[in-house]
């Protein structure tokens, strides 16, 4: 029940009110291993308390935060019984508006546009859309995103805003519960202390009911009221007050044990003593950047030693992570050089990056952030073989024979702890196994350099220590370490050197490349007009060059588009930019009918069997004007047409089913991100010794591995997305729309347009004796 | 402790919805992906345009891909034409009627799949989905749309049989390979093909 109340001091607390969290013998069990469990347990929750949930790693503290947002479901693998109530009503009733934030920023966000992302779950409940409109402003302001525009686009926003975009939006639904599940875990420091006060304003805003799950307790311990802590396998194993954790001298050991990071607590490790060796690696102003288009990073001198670790440090934006990909021979410098001595090098050339990856990996190994990108292989076991069968089928006398590979991949299963996982499926691990697998992996072809980017981020405090006893174990072994990093823990832990980058400012006017798809369009006379419109004219156009392939029709549409560019805003070089791929498509087209095409009149070029002649000429080129004819059109309503406006208009006034409608937009919005991805995921490959040689076969698997690894990213990350959905209460019921699309005469002009088109192509194509019925 | 019992529902959940469509995301970027790295595929055929049909099943994928991951009728047809939309949005040489050629292939996958009333997800049902994929986008480029007018009877045979086949490799062995590949890493455990991998290759699953 949503009841309006009047003279909030920001227009955000009251409407709902806070509502009290009750289990009572709840237990929710799976077949599968993929998900944790949890059962018999009992607590309530009273209305607007703060409580901080913990619990080692698979008990299940995920599980019950979805439970409570009601979007865990069942199925045959799943058995529960017991009650979960939100107030009176079950959690899986959906009666109460409870806010979800999971860990990963990307999938938080459904919307491209700020205040439409704002508006989401608002409009899912039904609001009113004048009440939702009141509400965006508050919301942003809440969670410090005052300064955003409702138009700024989502893809352009960092982890740390995405998540507090995320939190306004649950804001804007006047939650009863907020629910976080690991909110700073994938984001960097500074970032985490920005939400962490946006959440606790959110709550004292809203007097929601708080619920946070997090290993870095001190982050939020003296905010909260209540510490409830979850016994793997069931039940609650404490209920305290939050002042237990920095007191109660048993139950830290207890919690630290568990690998939480209690207040003041830093795991022991090892220390180490190094000498440092021979020079590996030298960097000479280098300067490292991702693709050719964008902006190089700040020069950089290093000369990294045998048994020396250095850590990178630096501001978001800084270009860590580039430097790492250089340093690790997977990026081509922007400027300034990279040296390997001979040492390291061997006889493969003092150039990392012109090293075949098999090379690479027994020389420098490199950790990516996220192990998944890592993954090359069906077993654990294989994967830990996969580099030194790569180093050894890339120089016959590295040195890993069979016997040699099969005593070192036992040795590392040992080591970490794996031997029991040695046949499973590394996708399968969990997490802090992951992450220790994609360091092992790296390590099997005991490469003289070893770099890490954020090693730690995210990890437990067990995870933690296992990470920083392996990389001491490396450099005592004489290798280096290189580690990009916010964690000056583990800095000291390794006794690194530090650098520091400086954040290479943007030049104005540059913004983040923004993905194929854009959120927002430039405005124009064109850009006002109603999608539909614009797609029922775009159909009246193609009408007549499906039905007749001869040069004129095709010219006349070409001609048109081409007077109407000024509509759209829309110089010629800008429309040029964007066509020129459909040209040279065209002209491939073209250039197939007119080697293919029926011979007749003179013969213009012989090329073995075929033979271009002055007809099949004429035919290609008619081919190349309708291709050109059917593409051009569509260049100018792609750059006047956001596709949510599209969306919107086709669910709200064609009655396309919006969950279909809304799912592929938030789907499409991973579009850039995924692109990225498969990018990132060639490097990450290359840095396993996944190369682009041998024959083509080996070539073919290397790129189906790479197409596969994606995939799973994006179904992972769709399983994440519908989540946030569904907590956002969509597809339940009826909607509103914040955004109502207009139809005017403007439109129906616009139509008209294409129409007059469409015939003065058909009809000047047929005066002038060209039209050519494609089915005759 | 109670036991649900299995359901079979034919209605799409949320998370239905938004695997499939990024399926069909991840397949626009895998093309796009190619196609930076290889220049345009077709380029390689253009010595004799016909054959390049024989890559075309690539352009299938999604449509048997999305239909074994989401099992839900209308999974071949939703992925066949937003992957489509996505072609469209990033510039398709044949504009909007790109759509049509979504729709068609879709359909193609989307009659196999309904024949067998939703119940079987194998290697021969893949395979025939796949092919039917191809027959049915063929067909329309050659005959319907008519994008090879100047192509003789032949050729535009050649066209349809080539691209057939293509589907049957492409779009139906890989798509099958690729779902029992995805079940054995556990990112489909919400979906109903998150045994997959464990399923008879030929048979049939016993509910």
């Amino acid at each position: 029940m949503r009841t309006a109340h009047t003279g909030h001091r920001n227009g955000l607390e009251g409407g709902t009110r806070a509502l009290a969290i009750t289990a009572e013998n709840f237990s929710w069990q799976h077949t599968d291993r993929e998900q944790a469990a949890f059962s018999q347990l009992n607590f309530r929750i009273p209305p607007g308390q703060k409580v901080l949930l913990l619990g080692p790693s698979g008990a299940g503290k995920s599980t019950l935060l979805h439970a409570m947002a009601g979007v865990l479901h069942h199925d045959e693998t799943t058995t529960s019984s017991g009650t979960l109530s939100i107030g009176d009503h079950s959690a899986f009733a959906h009666t109460a508006t409870v806010g979800l934030m999971q860990q990963d920023p990307e999938t938080q966000i459904v919307q491209a546009k700020v205040g439409d992302d704002v508006a989401f779950g608002a409009e899912n409940l039904g609001v009113d859309p004048a009440q939702i409109a009141a509400r965006i402003t508050p919301a942003l302001a809440a969670v410090g995103l005052s300064d955003l525009s409702a138009e700024h686009p989502t893809q352009q926003l960092s982890g740390g805003q995405k998540q507090r975009l995320a939190l306004a939006g649950i804001l804007a639904m006047r939650p009863s519960v907020m629910l976080l599940d690991e909110p700073t875990a994938n984001i960097d420091p500074e970032g985490a202390g920005l939400l962490r006060q946006a959440v606790l304003q959110a709550a004292s805003d809203s007097g929601a009911t708080l619920v946070v799950v997090e290993h870095r307790v001190e982050r939020w311990l003296d905010a909260m009221d209540r510490v409830l802590v979850l016994a793997p396998g069931g039940g609650i194993s404490h209920d305290v007050a939050p002042r237990a954790l920095r007191e109660d001298l048993h139950l830290r050991s207890e919690l630290a044990t568990a690998g939480i990071w209690i207040p003041d607590y830093l795991p022991a490790t090892s220390a180490f003593t190094r000498n440092p060796g021979a020079t590996l690696l030298t960097a000479d102003s280098l300067q490292a950047r991702r693709a050719s288009a964008a902006r190089a990073g700040e020069a950089v001198d290093l000369e990294i030693k045998a048994g020396s670790a250095t850590v990178i440090r630096g501001a978001n934006g800084a270009g860590k992570t580039t430097l790492a990909l250089t340093l690790g021979g997977l990026l081509e410098p922007a400027a300034g050089v990279l040296h390997a001595s001979d040492v390291l090098a061997g006889d493969a050339g003092s150039t990392p990056f012109r090293w075949k990856a098999g090379q690479l990996v027994a020389r420098i190994g490199s950790v990516f952030q996220e192990p998944e990108h890592q993954f090359v292989a069906q077993t654990v076991a294989e994967e830990l073989a996969y580099g030194p069968r790569r180093a050894q089928a890339a120089d016959p006398d590295a040195g890993f024979s069979q016997e040699f590979i099969e005593q070192r991949t036992g040795e590392l299963l040992e080591r970490l702890g794996l031997l029991h996982l040695a046949q499973a499926n590394p996708y399968t691990l969990s997490g802090g196994e992951k992450r220790r697998l994609s360091v092992a992996t790296v390590l099997a072809a005991r490469p003289d350099v070893l770099i890490l980017d954020e090693p730690t981020f995210g990890q437990d405090a067990n995870t933690w220590r296992e990470v920083v006893e392996l990389l001491g174990e490396v450099l005592l072994d004489g290798a280096a370490v290189i580690a990009v990093t916010h964690d000056e823990h583990f800095a000291r832990a390794l006794g690194a050197e530090q650098i520091h980058l400086e954040a290479v400012a943007a030049p104005p006017g540059s913004p983040r490349q923004e993905g194929p798809i854009a959120a927002a369009v430039p405005d124009s006379w064109l850009a006002r007009r109603n999608p539909l419109a614009k797609l029922a004219a775009i159909i009246a156009i193609t009408v007549p060059l499906i039905a007749t392939i001869d040069p004129v029709s095709g010219a006349v549409v070409i001609v048109a588009t081409l007077l109407m560019l000024p509509l759209a805003n829309l110089g010629i070089g800008r429309f040029l930019k964007r066509a020129w791929p459909l040209v040279l498509a065209g002209v491939v087209a073209a250039w197939g009918i007119a080697l293919v095409g029926e011979d007749a009149g003179r013969t213009l070029l012989t090329l073995g069997v075929f033979t271009i002649t002055e007809g099949s000429l004429a035919g290609g080129f008619a081919t190349g004007m309708r291709a050109l004819g059917m593409a051009i059109p569509m260049v100018l309503i792609l750059s006047t047409t956001s596709p949510s406006d599209l969306g919107s208009a086709l669910s709200q006034q064609l009655r396309v089913p919006h969950r279909f409608v809304l799912g592929a937009l938030a789907g499409m919005r991973l579009l850039g991100l995924l692109a990225e991805e498969f990018t990132t995921l060639k490097l990450a490959r290359r840095a396993r010794g996944v190369g682009n040689f041998g024959s083509p076969v080996q070539r073919l698997k290397a790129n189906l591995g790479q197409v596969l690894a994606l995939l799973v990213q994006a179904i992972r990350r769709a399983g994440r997305l519908a989540t946030t959905m569904e907590a956002k209460g969509f597809g339940v019921g009826p909607r509103s729309w914040l955004h109502t699309p207009h139809f005017g005469w403007r439109d129906v002009l616009v139509i008209g347009v294409g129409l007059a088109v469409a015939t003065m192509a058909a009809m000047i194509a047929v005066w002038t004796g060209h039209w050519n019925l494609v089915w005759s | 402790m109670t036991t649900t019992p299995l359901r079979r529902t034919s209605t799409w959940r949320v998370a239905d919805i938004v695997v499939a469509s990024v399926i069909a995301v991840a397949s626009g970027v895998v093309f796009w992906g190619w196609n930076a790295s290889y220049g345009f595929v077709s380029l390689a055929f253009v010595a004799f345009p016909p054959a390049s049909a024989f890559v075309s099943g690539m352009w299938l994928f999604p449509a048997v891909l999305g239909a074994l991951i989401i099992r839900k009728p209308g999974a071949a047809l939703y992925c066949e034409l937003l992957a489509a939309v996505i072609s469209a949005l990033l510039g398709s040489q044949w504009g909007i009627a790109v759509l049509i050629s979504g729709l068609v292939q879709g359909l193609g996958a989307e009659v196999i799949f309904a024949a067998l009333r939703y119940r079987l997800w194998n290697l021969p049902a893949a395979m025939l989905a796949g092919t039917f994929a191809g027959l049915f986008g063929a067909v329309t480029e050659a005959y319907i749309l008519a994008y090879f007018v100047e192509y003789t009877a032949g050729m535009k045979i050649f066209h349809v049989v080539a691209m057939s086949l293509s589907g049957l490799v492409i779009a139906g062995i890989l798509s099958f390979v690729a779902t029992r590949a995805l079940a054995r890493t556990g990112a489909l455990s919400a979906l109903p093909s998150r045994r997959a991998n464990l399923e008879p290759v030929f048979g049939t699953v016993r509910p």
